[in-house]
């Protein structure tokens, strides 16, 4: 375009010119609408180069929202690559401060051979965006429409450029805005998740504290057993229900106050230090497993408890919790097992001692089957109750059942020997009036066992209304028990004719009371009289003692004692007692 | 194939009965008691090893007698004897006829323990034997008479060719039918034949 147009026909046509250059520059944003900065800076400089036939035009866009500064340069086609855009920039920096408004309006410089004029134009209001920068070698430049194009051309380019880093910025913002929302909603995601489980975890972990909770509460609540915890200085933290039927405390009376108030005055100490003992030194002074210890109720009365510790740390405190049971019953039990065969072995030593000291070996046979059968029944159940109580196996009912059974057993043999001890006393005689066939009947029935097991038949000829005989009952009993059993003794090898024992009573001659123990056994060998010696005897487990003692207990009353055989077969046995005078049942 | 042991016990005393069940309960074993020596007569007994615990002083029929009547009707029970009181005389008889103890009432708990287990051990050898000499007894009445007389002279000592002669049969068929029998009684040799003839002669087998 010729500028230097003078006549008016030059300047229409020089004017016209303007105009479309104006348009073209109008034009211009059509083209990089929605185009990236660079994109309209190139589309700007190419145009404003061919439209001003410029030398040179360079464009600086600041750098803006994290965008790399543009330094774009283009030099006509003449002036290929003279110069780098920082080449430009450096020299352009020496010139234009920060305020456009006092840029130079024009600025002369040399640009390889040439020297060119330069035309700097702020982009944006206030050259925020950056500058633009025209040069020509041309001495007239610019010239006003040129001024004009080109300070157009960088209002649209402003213009543009604004939209272009509203745009790049609302994309920036928005792809930061998605990649954000996609990151959150990863994160989001992840977090849920971890959410969702660390929910399912919990709901299961409370679950399972809830039911574990449950289940430890039901069983402290529930349990037969007192619980008791405390904490490090001995303070009771919590009792269960069983508590008060054990200890007879209210839960609530005990919580909060020492542990030691379960216990008997002279254990306190005793546990104190040990506990004092145990929280320094970690050393247990006793079993912590089921250990049998005394504990106190709240009325006073002490009792057996078999008592197992746990120890939890929570919160770096110590909890110490006892379980405690009741263990009297059982002790009571043990002790009772115990008494009872205390008391069974001093029974069997007494039978013993009266055996030996009656020297009646068959009579305490006799009575020693009727002791033996509860005594073995005693042993066996005791027996079988220490068996069960070593097993540790034993339960309560049976052992209960078995400890009535030996209870009743027992009673069962102390009678008897008290029957026995009746007849054998120790003491001196002790006489009175008696009837002697009260005295033998009783014998009879005591015999009973014997006689019935020994097939003999028994025949009594009592006289009544007998006179009373001045006697010790018991020591009279002894000489009719030992004449019985000798009889069915001698009777217990006959077996072609009948058994008899036949016990007469009666009046002799001279006024005395006649009894008469006669049998149909193997009778006498020899001399007769022989049996009435100490330790003469003709049986295996006989001492001889039998006659010779009751030859000298019916002496020491004043009366006899003889032997005559029987006819056709066996033994009689005869003694006397003086009556006492004017008496009769 | 071996039911579970069983002690019987027989004793008049209500409290002696039951504690000795107690007792025998501890080491676990069953026991079935009785009162009379009628009542547990009237029993059947089972199929398992057992023995029986017998107070020798019983009403009605002595302790002595019920071992005899035992015997009598073919019952191997084996018998621990309680008594109230030493007996010698009666314990030696009670031995001889194969009691295999004698205890005096009270005992220790072991020793009826160990009589008990003593008298079990020996039942279920017995009904052991019995068993094999059972199944013995089967095999030797499926030989034929010829076979079971030729059995019986192998047996005695004679040779082939000595049992042919006396059989008057030829001494290959003397010596099929021997390998036939050997081989129906399931003996490997004629040791082991020797020995199962043995058997079958003896207390438990019927060959006389
Ligand atoms: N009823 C009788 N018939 C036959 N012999 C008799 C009779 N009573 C006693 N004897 C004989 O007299 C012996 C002595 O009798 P005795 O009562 O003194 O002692 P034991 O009966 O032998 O022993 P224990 O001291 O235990 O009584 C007997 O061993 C027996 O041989
Ligand atoms: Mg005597």
């Amino acid at each position: 375009m010729d500028v230097h147009a003078r006549d008016p026909a030059d300047r229409i046509k020089q004017l016209q010119h303007c105009i479309n250059d104006l348009i073209s520059v109008l034009a211009l944003p059509a083209m990089w609408s929605g185009g990236e900065p660079s994109r309209i800076v190139q589309t700007l400089l190419d145009a404003l180069l061919r439209m001003l036939q410029l030398d040179l035009v360079y464009v600086r866009l600041k750098e803006t929202g994290g965008q790399t500064p543009i330094e774009i340069v283009r030099f006509a086609q003449s002036q290929q690559d003279i110069a780098q855009p920082h080449e430009i920039g450096e020299i352009l920096e020496g010139w234009l401060g920060a305020n456009p408004q006092e840029w130079p309006l024009l600025m002369r410089n040399t640009l390889g051979d040439r020297d060119i004029s330069i035309v700097p134009l702020g982009l944006g209001l206030q050259g925020e965006i950056g500058v633009i920068v025209a040069g020509s070698g041309r001495s007239d430049f610019p010239q006003q429409t040129e001024r004009l194009i080109l300070s157009v051309a960088a209002n649209q380019a402003s213009i543009g450029l604004q939209e272009a880093r509203l745009r790049s910025e609302q994309k920036r913002v928005a792809s930061e805005l998605d990649q954000r929302v996609a990151q959150r909603t990863t994160e989001l995601a992840v977090a849920n998740e971890e959410l969702r489980k660390e929910i399912a975890n919990r709901k299961h972990a409370e679950d399972d504290l809830r039911s574990s909770e449950e289940k430890h509460r039901v069983i402290v609540e529930t349990a037969n057993d007192a619980v008791v915890s405390m904490d490090e200085t001995g303070a009771i933290l919590i009792a269960n229900p069983a508590t008060r039927r054990i200890f007879g405390y209210d839960p609530i009376e005990i919580i909060g106050k020492p542990l030691t108030m379960l216990m008997p005055e002279m254990m306190r100490k005793l546990h104190e230090n040990g506990f004092k003992r145990y929280l320094a030194t970690g050393k247990r002074h006793l079993n912590w497993q089921g250990i049998e210890l005394t504990a106190q109720r709240k009325d006073g009365q002490e009792f057996a408890v078999e008592v197992s510790f746990g120890e939890l740390t929570s919160d770096g405190h110590k909890l110490f919790t006892g379980f405690i049971r009741d263990i009297s019953e059982r002790k009571r039990a043990e002790d009772q097992l115990r008494a009872s065969e205390r008391n069974l072995q001093m029974t069997q030593a007494e039978l013993a001692r009266v055996s030996r000291l009656t020297a009646m070996g068959e009579l305490t046979a006799s009575i020693a089957h009727e002791v033996n059968q509860p005594l073995t029944a005693v042993i066996n159940n005791g027996s079988a109750c220490l068996r069960l109580l070593a097993n540790r196996n034993l339960e309560p009912e049976v052992l209960r059942r078995a400890l009535e059974g030996i209870v009743a057993d027992g009673t069962r043999a102390s009678a008897v020997l008290a029957r026995i001890r009746a007849f054998i006393k120790k003491e001196p005689a002790d006489k009175n009036p008696l009837d002697i066939n009260e005295v033998i009947q009783e014998m009879l029935v005591l015999a009973g066992h014997e006689l019935y097991e020994s097939q003999v038949v028994v025949d009594q000829q009592l006289t009544t209304d007998l006179p009373f005989v001045l006697a010790d009952r018991v020591q009279l009993q002894q000489v009719l028990l030992n004449l019985i059993m000798n009889a069915i003794e001698a009777l217990a090898s006959v077996i072609n004719r009948p058994r008899l024992l036949l016990v007469q009573s009666r009046i002799n001659e001279s006024r005395d009371v006649l009894v008469e123990v006669s049998d149909s056994g193997t009778g006498f060998d020899l001399e007769i009289d022989r049996v009435f010696n100490p330790f003469f005897t003709t049986k295996a487990k006989g001492m001889g003692m039998g006659l010779s003692i009751s030859r000298s207990l019916v002496e020491s009353h004043g009366g006899q004692l003889w032997a005559t055989p029987n006819s056709p077969h066996g033994a009689v046995f005869s003694f006397t007692l003086p009556a006492i005078e004017g008496t009769a049942s | 194939m071996t039911n579970a042991p069983v002690v019987f016990v027989v004793d008049d005393d209500q409290s002696v009965r039951s504690s000795l069940k107690f007792l025998l309960s501890t080491v676990g074993l069953h026991v079935e008691s009785f009162d009379s020596a009628d009542a547990f007569l009237r029993k059947n007994l089972p199929d398992s090893p057992s023995c029986l615990v017998l107070d020798v002083r019983l009403p009605g029929l002595s302790g002595l007698d019920f071992q005899r009547e035992l015997g009598a009707r073919k019952i191997n029970i084996p018998i621990v004897f309680l008594t109230g009181h030493g007996d010698i005389p009666m314990s030696v008889r009670a031995m001889k006829a194969g009691a295999v103890e004698f205890l005096t009432k009270p005992f220790r708990d072991q020793d009826l323990l160990d009589a008990v287990r003593i008298a079990l051990e020996r039942d279920r050898t017995r009904r052991e034997h019995e068993k094999e000499v059972l199944i013995l007894q089967q095999r030797f009445d499926s030989l034929t008479s010829r076979e079971r007389e030729v059995i019986s002279l192998v047996v005695s000592g004679m040779l082939n060719k000595q049992i042919a002669d006396q059989l008057g049969t030829a001494e290959s068929t003397v010596k099929v039918q021997r390998s036939r029998a050997l081989e129906k009684m399931h003996a490997e040799s004629l040791v082991d034949m020797v020995r199962m003839i043995e058997k079958l002669n003896g207390p438990s087998g019927r060959l006389r």
